[in-house]
């Protein structure tokens, strides 16, 4: 069982300079977040889908669309009772804020699906190399793919450690709200100090292989714009641009919606 | 020529503890030499390879004295990441060292830190890979490789960065047998580069009869050193020290033999030009006891028909299992990593549900019971002690079982204290968990398990990081447990603890079940163990190269051995 998300597939987006995968990453997080209205944050939504299934990375985004379904349902219901608008619908709903709950849906799923197909098509290492790039300095770049590859490993041993409990007749489903955050303890006191244990052997074992052992460390992986990282990034700035000049122009925005 | 390595009057106390974890040691070695370090838990093995990088005393706080010196460097004087192109150290825990997202680039990660250009570390790759036998795993994700790949990947990676000094900390532990052949080949092709001196933490003796010299250590102290053929022929010294002698060396030391033999040739050599022979009447005699237990099993406990299990992502893990277990049975599965054992013995509680097939938990389907009341039957101690380990006292640890269950105070605390008694931790009662040793947590975690009263006892792999006094100690804690009624379910790789304790043996391979016997028709096999990758137990072999007979320990042969 894997709980990586890299998928080593041989895509052109796989081949991209990180430093351009990190620039889409972000202009999709801008794009997606200044648009107001739905039918953009569909379009939106849909170019960054069209996105992964060009990458073949959509296999990570299966696995999650239980999460994506709760987060696009609790927000749209969410908004829709906060908000307020203009146009009565039924009950207590209105058409603009409903509206506005549908697109922070869809936003906020699509940043977690830009976010996947970035993890999908982006080994930590490259991470490390496009963060180095840009002018951060190593440890940063090494501390944050850490955390990203610690991810995989702590959910690993949780599931080890509730197997064990559950095999000791811990039942999470029953009991009070205050009982049940007390039976998590059992749970949560291996984890952490599993997890101690592991970050501490491995700084033991990063001393033992020469990290920081030199001013400037050299990379195996290269990093370097092609052609084709000079284009997408062009589009990318195009795109932004489109999406800005809308925003200026009013266009994209829900009439009426009142907060 | 200057000694690789000199280690001078090194005394080691770690901040927190009260006694010194090692105590005026001293040794060289040289160049090109294989150095084995041996002794039992608690001894200071880790915290002497520590020393040798200056892990001690750079990253890890305590009191040092005395001095190391590689290659004319003082590791007090330098930096641990300095040592890097000197000492190559690879820890215990390879899960740990291993961060990278593939191969390749886990073996570039040395190089990349002493900014070596990337054509040069192409190169090193290349080599280092070649050199643990991994070419063409280039491209692979680390936690995809199995155990021994894991190992061997972590040995690359320091050897990429062209050490001196190479330490291995019990390299072999978890591995299969498989896996351990392949590290003791590279052993070996270190042994005969002539360049790298090598430093081994070890607790089987088998894997160190290539080694040059040993190290016993106990309570921080050398207490001999010397070359191996000599040092494994001394039998009494190496159980004094919580070492497990080598099979056929300690039948010829029990049957008065001066200067026993150290392999199973040299043993068939020495027995027929003494003329022994083997009382036929004696061994019958044992097999018939065997019989005579059998008999005794009682109603199947567990049925399982037809069991397949795909994990999530489309990997099968079991093939279609049929298997019966009785009352009182007491039942070793064995197979190489990744056979399925661990997937199989996790459907028995309810853990695991299969994708075909079913298994019946006396009569009633597992599908159908809910796992609570499933774990009351069937108690499950997994590998590691510290995945369940939370509470402060180890009462508390014990009473959780039963707490959970639901019983009245009373009976928490009545159960609790038979479990502390059979798991022989009455005297830790109100100590932390946390102070104990990792064997005396297996056996508090077995004793967790008890504590729910339960028929059935599954063991993964139970005696793992222990010494040869600590396993034996647990093992003889199952078979107690064994004989008051309770049946065993144990997965293992360690074949001596199999063919000491178990009754019956499943041998699993790729999810299906190959062979499945008596421990002597499974050990008497060698073409089905080597199937699964295993190795015929020397006792075993020896037996059979005798004549028909499978001899299940040195000591069950030498009550046979007629002079």
């Amino acid at each position: 069982m894997s709980f990586y998300l890299y998928l080593d597939r041989k895509t052109p987006i796989h081949r991209l300079d990180p430093r351009t995968k990190l620039f889409i990453l972000l202009g999709s997080f801008v794009i997606a977040t200044i648009q107001q209205h739905p039918l953009p944050a569909t379009v939106v939504a849909m170019v960054i889908l069209a996105h992964g299934g060009f990458s073949r990375s959509l296999r990570n985004i299966w696995r999650i669309t239980g999460l994506l379904t709760a987060i696009g349902i609790l927000t749209v219901l969410l908004w829709s009772l906060q908000a307020r608008g203009v146009t009565p619908l039924f009950w207590r709903f209105q058409l603009e804020p409903v509206l506005y709950g549908i697109s922070t849906g869809i936003k906020i799923d699509s940043m977690i699906i830009a976010g996947m197909i970035f993890l999908s098509t982006t080994k930590n290492e490259e991470v490390a190399v496009g963060l180095v790039k840009l002018g951060l300095p190593y440890s940063f770049a090494f501390a944050f793919c850490t955390a990203l590859r610690l991810a995989p490993t702590i959910i690993g041993s949780a599931r080890m450690v509730a197997q064990a409990q559950k095999s000791r007749g811990l039942d999470l489903r029953t009991g009070g709200v205050l009982s049940r955050m007390r039976k998590y303890i059992p749970l949560l006191v291996p984890i952490f100090l599993t997890t101690l244990r592991y970050t501490n052997q491995l700084s033991m074992a990063l001393e033992s292989k020469g990290f920081r052992a030199m001013e400037k460390r050299t990379f195996l992986l290269e990093a370097r714009f092609t052609a084709t990282d000079y284009c997408v990034n062009s589009a990318l700035i195009l795109v932004l641009l489109i999406a800005i000049i809308m925003r200026i122009k009013g266009l994209g925005q829900i009439e009426g919606l009142l907060f | 020529m200057p000694r690789a390595l000199q280690v001078k009057n090194l005394s080691f106390q770690y901040r927190d503890s009260e006694r010194k974890a090692l105590n005026s040691v001293s040794f060289q070695a040289k160049r090109g030499e294989f150095v084995a370090v041996m002794g039992p838990s608690g001894a200071g093995k880790s915290t002497l390879l520590l020393t040798l990088n200056g892990l001690i005393p750079h990253l890890i706080e305590g009191e040092l004295e005395g001095e190391v010196v590689v290659d004319g460097w003082n590791t007090k004087e330098h930096q641990t990441r300095d040592f890097a192109t000197r000492v190559g150290m690879v820890f215990q825990d390879f899960e740990t060292q291993l961060f990278s997202t593939n191969v390749q680039l886990e073996v570039a990660f040395g190089p990349e830190n002493l900014a070596i250009p990337p054509s040069e570390i192409l190169q090193r790759v290349q080599e280092s890979l070649r050199s643990v036998g991994l070419e063409g795993f280039e491209g692979r994700e680390p936690a995809t490789l199995s155990g021994g790949e894991k190992q061997r990947l972590a040995i690359a990676s320091v050897l990429a960065m062209k050490p001196n000094l190479l330490c291995l900390d019990e390299p072999t532990s978890e591995l299969d047998p498989a896996g351990r052949d392949d590290i003791l080949a590279i052993a070996r092709w270190v042994r005969e580069s002539a360049f790298i001196t090598l430093i081994m933490v070890e607790h089987s003796s088998e894997e160190v009869l290539g080694a040059d010299r040993i190290i016993l250590l106990k309570g921080g102290k050398i207490v001999a050193m010397g070359p191996s053929s000599t040092m494994l022929r001394d039998v009494n010294l190496l159980r004094k020290t919580g070492i497990r002698p080598i099979p056929i060396t300690e039948l010829f030391a029990a049957k008065g033999s001066k200067h026993p033999p150290l392999t199973l040739e040299e043993g068939l050599e020495r027995f027929r030009k003494e003329g022994w022979a083997i009382d036929e009447l004696k061994y019958r005699s044992l097999t018939e006891l065997q019989g005579l237990r059998q008999r005794r099993y009682g109603r199947v406990l567990i049925d399982v028909r037809g069991l397949e299990h795909t994990y999530e992502g489309g990997i099968k893990a079991l093939r279609g299992i049929d298997l019966q277990i009785r009352e009182g049975e007491f039942v070793a599965i064995v197979g190489q990593n990744g056979s399925g054992k661990t997937t199989l013995v996790k459907h028995f509680n309810g853990l695991l549900h299969p994708t075909k097939g079913e298994v019946r938990i006396e009569g009633v389907e597992v599908r159908e019971t809910d796992m609570l009341q499933l774990a009351r039957r069937i108690g499950f101690v997994f590998q590691n002690p510290d995945h369940q380990i939370f509470a402060e006292r180890v009462i508390d640890e014990i009473s959780f079982g039963p707490r959970n269950f639901g019983f009245p105070e009373e009976a928490i605390a009545e159960r609790a204290q038979r479990a502390l008694e059979a798991v022989n931790l009455l005297g830790s009662r109100d100590a932390d968990p946390f102070s104990l040793t990792k064997a005396e947590r297996q056996r508090l975690a077995v004793g967790s398990v008890l504590a729910s009263t339960t028929k059935v006892i599954v063991l993964d792999e139970p005696t793992t990081g222990m010494d040869y006094g600590e396993s034996i100690r647990m093992m003889d804690l199952i078979r107690e447990l064994n004989e008051k009624g309770h049946t065993i379910i144990m997965v293992t790789h360690t074949l001596w603890i199999v063919s000491q304790y178990a009754h019956r043996v499943i041998v699993m391979r790729e999810g299906k079940i190959i062979r499945d016997g008596s421990t002597r028709e499974i050990l008497s096999d060698p073409d089905g163990l080597r199937e699964a990758s295993l190795k015929q137990p020397q006792m075993a072999a020896f037996g059979r190269e005798l004549g028909d007979f499978v001899f299940l320990s040195p000591e069950e042969c030498a009550t046979c051995v007629v002079k």
